[in-house]
C-alpha cells in the first residue's frame, strides 16, 4: 500500500487535484438555465460551479484524449532513448487516410449502400494501419540508416503532412457515414463515453507493456544504457523498430477519435501537436536521457496541459497568453520533478 | 615528523558530507613540500573527495585547508589551479573534439585582440608535451589519445601552468605495467623539480615504492599517517580495512581440465590481432596479458560478436560456430564482463535485479509476460551467493559500490549459466576487500567446470588465478606461460619485449 505513496505518480496526480481545486475555488459560477426535457421550455435556473460542471468535466477529457494516447506511445519512445517529431504528421495522415475511405462509406461516396459498420470498421482500421506503418517506417530508417531519430522524424514529420496535403488537395475530407459519428459522440450523463474508453484501454495497455512484458522491460534497458543492452545479447534494432511503431499506432489511434469526434480532417490537421505530446510525456515524468516515464504519468501529463487552457477559460485571462502560460509550466513541471526525483534518491541512499 | 621545512598543506579537520554518507570526517594530516604523499583506502574511504577538494572541485562543509600556513577556500578548480594546485584524474578532463593545443590553453589561450594564435599555441603545446616525453603532433583531437597519453596531456597541462602541487587521483588504474613504469619515471622528474604529490590509489606496490609517507583513510576518518619505509603491504591493508586479512589471492588449487570448451583458431582481425589461437578448457582460468593496446579487449570483443573479424575459425565444445552478435555468442553460453562497467556492463538506471536478469529474459517469461516472481526469487538467490553489499535486489544499480557493481554485473550471466566467460580487467576500480571476494568467486567459477579466460592488466592478479598465461603484444601472442613457469618477471619482459621492439 504504501508503494502507492511513494510511486512518482503520486506527486503528479496531486498537481492535478491541486490544480482542479484551485480552478473550482477560483472559477466562481455560471447561471444556467434549465429546461424540461419533454417541452425544452426554460422552467428555471441554477447556479453551477463553472470548473465542477459535468460540460466543462467532458471539454476537459474529450479534449485531452488524442494527447493522452499519442503521450502514450510518446512516453515509451522516450523511454527507449528516441524522440518523435513526427507524431502530429502521422496523426494527420492517419486521420486523412481514414477520412478517405469512411467518405467512400458516406452519403456521398461509392459504396454509400454498404453497411455503415464494416465501413466504420474499415475506416478504422485503415486509420491505425497508417499510423502503425507510418511510424515502423520510421523506426526501420533509423535503425538501418543510422541516423538520430531527432534527424529522421524531423524530415517524415515533413513528408507525412506532404503525403496528405498531395492526397486531400488541401480540401477537408468530410461526410462520414452519420453512424460513425454518432458512436464517437455518443454521451452518456453528459460524458463523451468512447474517447475516454479508448484513454483508459491505452494508458492499461501503456502500463502492463512497461512494467510486466519482456520486451516492455527491454525498452527501459536500451533507452538506460544502449551500450550494456547490446552486450546483454538484447535485440537492439528490433526493440528500437517496435517503439516507433508503437508511438505510430498511438497517433493512428488518436487519429480515429479526432475524426470521430469532429467529423472531418484535413492536411493541417495536428499541427504542432508534437509538442504538446513531448511536454504531456515530459510532464509525465518520462526523462529525455532515456530509462524512466510511465504511461499514466503520460495521461496525467496530459491532463495537466488540459487543465492549463481549461484554466485560463475559466479564470477569464486573456486567450493570447495561453501559450506563454504553457510553456512556464511545462518548464516547471520538469524543475519540480527532478528536484523531488533528487530528494527520493537521499532519502533512498540514507542508510 | 622529522620533516623540518613547514608543510605545504595542512588539512585540519576537514569534512564532507554528502547525501547520508558522511565522506570526510574531521580528517587531519599534513603534506611536506616536495613529497610524495599517498592517501590509501577501501572505496568510500573518501581518498577521493580529498583529492578533489584539494583541487577544487569539492568544497568542505567543515575544517580548514592550509596552503604555505594560510587559510585557503577554493570556490572553483580554477581557484586551485591559480594558487598552482592542479589534479589528474580518470574522468573526462578535456574536451574530446579538441585538439592536444586547445585542450592544454582551454582557459587561456592565447590571443590577439581576440583572435586566438594558433602558430603559438602549438609552439608552446610542443615544448610542454615534450617535458612529459610525449611525441604527438599537438594538433590532432584529445580523443584520439590512449588513455595513458590522455594522462600525459594532462600532467603536461599541470606542469604547464607551474603547478606547485599535482593530485593524481588513480592514475595507473587502467595504465599497463609499461605504462606506469613511465608514469613513475616522470612523477620522479616531477619531484626533483620540486612539485609536490598527492597520490590516490589502490595500488600497494606502486605507493610503497613511490611515496614517501602513507595516510590511510577509513570511512572518511583519518586512520594514520605513515612512512613508507617503516611500512609494509600487510599493515597498510590491515589499517585500510581495519581487520587483519590473511591471503589477499586465493591459491588456485584444483587443476581440473575438462574438455575443450572454447577453440579460437587463427583469429586475424586486420590493425587489432594477428593469428589467435586460443583453447580454454572447462575448469580452466587461462590469463590473457599485454599492455593496453595490445590486442586483449579487442580479442574478447571478437569472440563475444561485438566487431566482426577477417579470418579463423571459432569451435565452442568442438562445434564450428558462426557468432554475429552478443545475442549469438550468449545463446552458444558465452558471458562477457566488459572493462567498462559503468558504460558496457550495467544499465545503472536499472535496479540491480533488473540488471541480473536482463541477459535472460526470455527464460523468465511465458508469451512474452515476465514472470517477476521468478525473477524476483531469481536474483535474490544470486544476491546471497555473491554476498553483494546492498539492502536487496531492488536497490538502484548506481547506488553501489564499484565491486558490488561488478558482482552484479557478474551475476548476469550466472544467472544465464554460462559455461564459458570472457572476465576483462574484473577487479578495476574494486576495493580491497571485495577483490578478494571477486578472487575467490572467480576461482569457484572455474572449479564448477567453467571455462574462463581472464584478462588483467594487473600482473599479481594474473599469476595467482591463472591456470596458464598467455601474452599478447602488438596483436599476437608471444608466449604461453605454464602456471608453474610463471613469475612476474618471465611475463613482464614477454610483454615489454616486442612493445621496445615496437618503439623503435
Amino acid at each position: 500500500m504504501l508503494d502507492i505513496f511513494r510511486a512518482k505518480e503520486t506527486g503528479l496526480l496531486a498537481v492535478v487535484v491541486l490544480l482542479g481545486g484551485l480552478l473550482a475555488v477560483f472559477g466562481g459560477s455560471v447561471t444556467i438555465k434549465q429546461r424540461d426535457p419533454a417541452t425544452g421550455r426554460v422552467t428555471g435556473q441554477v447556479e453551477v460551479n463553472k470548473f465542477l460542471q459535468r460540460a466543462n468535466f467532458d471539454n476537459i477529457l474529450k479534449s485531452c484524449s488524442w494527447t493522452a494516447v499519442m503521450a502514450v506511445g510518446a512516453t515509451v519512445l522516450i523511454i527507449a532513448g528516441g524522440i518523435d517529431l513526427s507524431v502530429g504528421s502521422i496523426y494527420c495522415l492517419a486521420a486523412v487516410s481514414g477520412a478517405m475511405l469512411l467518405r467512400a462509406f458516406g452519403p456521398t461516396g461509392p459504396w454509400d449502400g454498404a453497411s455503415a459498420v464494416w465501413g466504420g470498421i474499415a475506416g478504422v482500421l485503415l486509420t491505425i494501419g497508417v499510423g502503425l506503418a507510418c511510424g515502423i517506417a520510421n523506426g526501420l530508417m533509423v535503425v538501418l540508416l543510422r541516423v538520430h531519430p531527432f534527424i529522421i522524424t524531423l524530415g517524415t514529420m515533413s513528408i507525412f503532412r506532404g503525403i496528405a496535403f498531395v492526397t486531400t488537395r488541401a480540401q477537408a475530407i468530410t461526410d462520414y457515414p452519420p453512424a460513425f459519428g454518432e458512436f464517437f459522440r455518443y454521451s452518456a450523463g453528459d460524458l463523451t463515453i468512447v474517447p475516454i474508453v479508448i484513454v483508459v484501454l491505452v494508458v492499461a495497455a501503456g502500463h502492463l507493456f512497461l512494467r510486466h512484458t519482456v520486451p516492455g522491460r527491454q525498452v527501459h534497458a536500451i533507452g538506460g544504457n544502449e551500450t550494456a543492452s547490446l552486450f546483454s545479447g538484447l535485440p537492439v534494432g528490433r526493440i528500437k523498430v517496435l517503439v516507433f511503431g508503437l508511438g505510430g499506432l498511438a497517433a493512428g489511434i488518436a487519429a480515429v477519435i479526432s475524426i470521430g469526434v469532429f467529423g472531418a480532417a484535413d492536411s493541417s490537421t495536428g499541427r504542432g501537436y508534437e509538442l504538446d505530446v513531448i511536454a504531456a510525456a515530459v510532464v509525465g515524468g518520462a526523462s529525455l536521457s532515456g530509462g524512466r516515464g510511465s504511461a499514466i504519468g503520460a495521461l496525467l501529463g496530459a491532463l495537466v496541459i488540459q487543465l492549463i487552457a481549461n484554466g485560463i477559460v475559466i479564470l477569464e485571462i486573456d486567450q493570447n497568453y495561453t501559450e506563454i502560460i504553457k510553456g512556464a509550466v511545462i518548464i516547471a513541471a520538469v524543475v519540480l520533478d527532478r528536484m523531488s526525483a533528487t530528494l527520493g534518491e537521499r532519502r533512498m541512499l540514507r542508510p | 615528523m622529522t620533516t623540518t621545512s613547514p608543510p605545504i598543506l595542512c588539512f585540519e579537520g576537514v569534512t564532507k558530507r554528502f547525501p547520508g554518507v558522511m565522506a570526510l570526517d574531521g580528517v587531519t594530516f599534513d603534506v611536506a613540500p616536495g613529497e610524495c604523499h599517498a592517501l590509501m583506502g577501501e572505496n568510500g574511504a573518501g581518498k577521493s573527495t580529498l583529492g578533489k577538494i584539494v583541487a577544487g572541485v569539492l568544497r568542505p562543509d567543515g575544517g580548514v585547508l592550509r596552503l604555505d600556513g594560510r587559510a585557503i577556500r577554493f570556490r572553483t578548480p580554477s581557484d586551485a589551479a591559480a594558487a598552482g594546485i592542479s589534479i589528474v584524474h580518470q574522468e573526462l578532463a578535456f574536451c574530446p573534439n579538441l585538439s592536444i593545443a586547445e585542450n592544454l590553453f582551454l582557459s587561456r589561450l592565447p590571443s590577439r585582440r581576440g583572435w586566438v594564435r594558433w602558430r603559438d599555441m602549438q609552439q608552446q603545446a610542443r615544448g610542454m608535451l615534450a617535458r612529459v616525453g610525449l611525441e604527438v603532433d599537438p594538433r590532432i583531437p584529445i580523443e584520439r589519445l590512449s588513455t595513458a597519453q590522455e594522462q600525459l596531456v594532462q600532467i603536461a597541462e599541470a606542469v604547464g601552468r607551474g603547478a606547485r602541487i599535482i593530485v593524481m587521483d588513480e592514475p595507473t588504474s587502467s595504465l599497463s605495467q609499461v605504462e606506469s613504469q613511465r608514469l613513475f619515471e616522470i612523477i620522479a622528474d616531477l619531484r626533483s623539480r620540486g612539485v609536490t604529490i598527492l597520490y590516490v590509489s589502490h595500488r600497494m606496490d606502486e605507493v610503497l615504492r613511490l611515496c614517501d609517507r602513507i595516510t590511510v583513510l577509513r570511512d572518511g576518518q583519518h586512520v594514520r599517517t605513515r612512512r613508507a619505509s617503516e611500512t609494509t603491504t600487510d599493515e597498510i591493508v590491515q589499517l585500510m580495512i581495519g581487520r587483519p586479512i590473511g591471503e589477499c589471492f586465493p591459491a588456485h588449487k584444483a587443476e581440473p581440465r575438462g574438455a575443450v570448451r572454447l577453440d579460437v583458431q587463427h583469429l586475424t582481425a586486420a590493425g587489432r590481432f594477428e593469428d589467435v589461437t586460443l583453447t580454454i578448457h572447462g575448469g580452466e582460468i587461462v590469463g590473457l596479458a599485454g599492455l593496453v593496446g595490445a590486442g586483449r579487449s579487442e580479442l574478447a570483443r571478437a569472440i563475444f560478436g561485438i566487431d566482426r573479424f577477417d579470418r579463423g575459425a571459432i569451435r565452442v565444445d568442438g562445434r564450428p560456430v558462426t557468432i554475429r552478435s552478443p545475442r549469438d555468442a550468449i545463446d552458444l553460453g558465452i558471458g562477457l564482463l566488459p572493462e567498462d562497467r559503468k558504460r558496457q556492463g550495467l544499465v545503472l538506471s536499472m535496479t540491480c535485479r533488473e540488471n541480473v536478469s536482463l541477459a535472460m529474459l526470455p527464460t523468465l517469461s511465458r508469451g512474452g509476460w515476465l514472470n517477476q516472481r521468478r525473477e524476483r526469487g531469481m536474483a535474490g538467490e544470486l544476491f546471497g551467493q555473491l554476498r553483494v553489499k546492498a539492502p536487496h535486489a531492488d536497490t538502484p544499480t548506481a547506488s553501489l559500490s564499484g565491486g558490488n557493481q561488478q558482482k552484479v554485473a557478474l551475476a548476469k550471466w550466472l544467472a544465464r549459466r554460462c559455461p564459458i566467460l570472457i572476465l576483462d580487467e574484473p577487479t578495476r576500480g574494486v576495493d580491497v576487500g571485495a577483490k578478494a571476494e571477486i578472487h575467490a568467486l572467480i576461482d569457484r567459477l572455474a572449479a564448477e567446470g567453467r571455462a574462463v579466460l581472464l584478462i588483467s592488466s594487473e600482473l599479481p592478479e594474473l599469476l595467482h588465478l591463472s591456470t596458464r598465461i598467455v601474452v599478447l603484444a602488438g596483436g599476437r601472442i608471444v608466449g604461453e606461460v605454464a602456471r608453474g613457469a610463471a613469475s612476474q618477471d618471465v611475463v613482464m619482459r614477454l610483454m615489454a619485449g616486442i612493445a621496445s621492439e615496437r618503439l623503435n
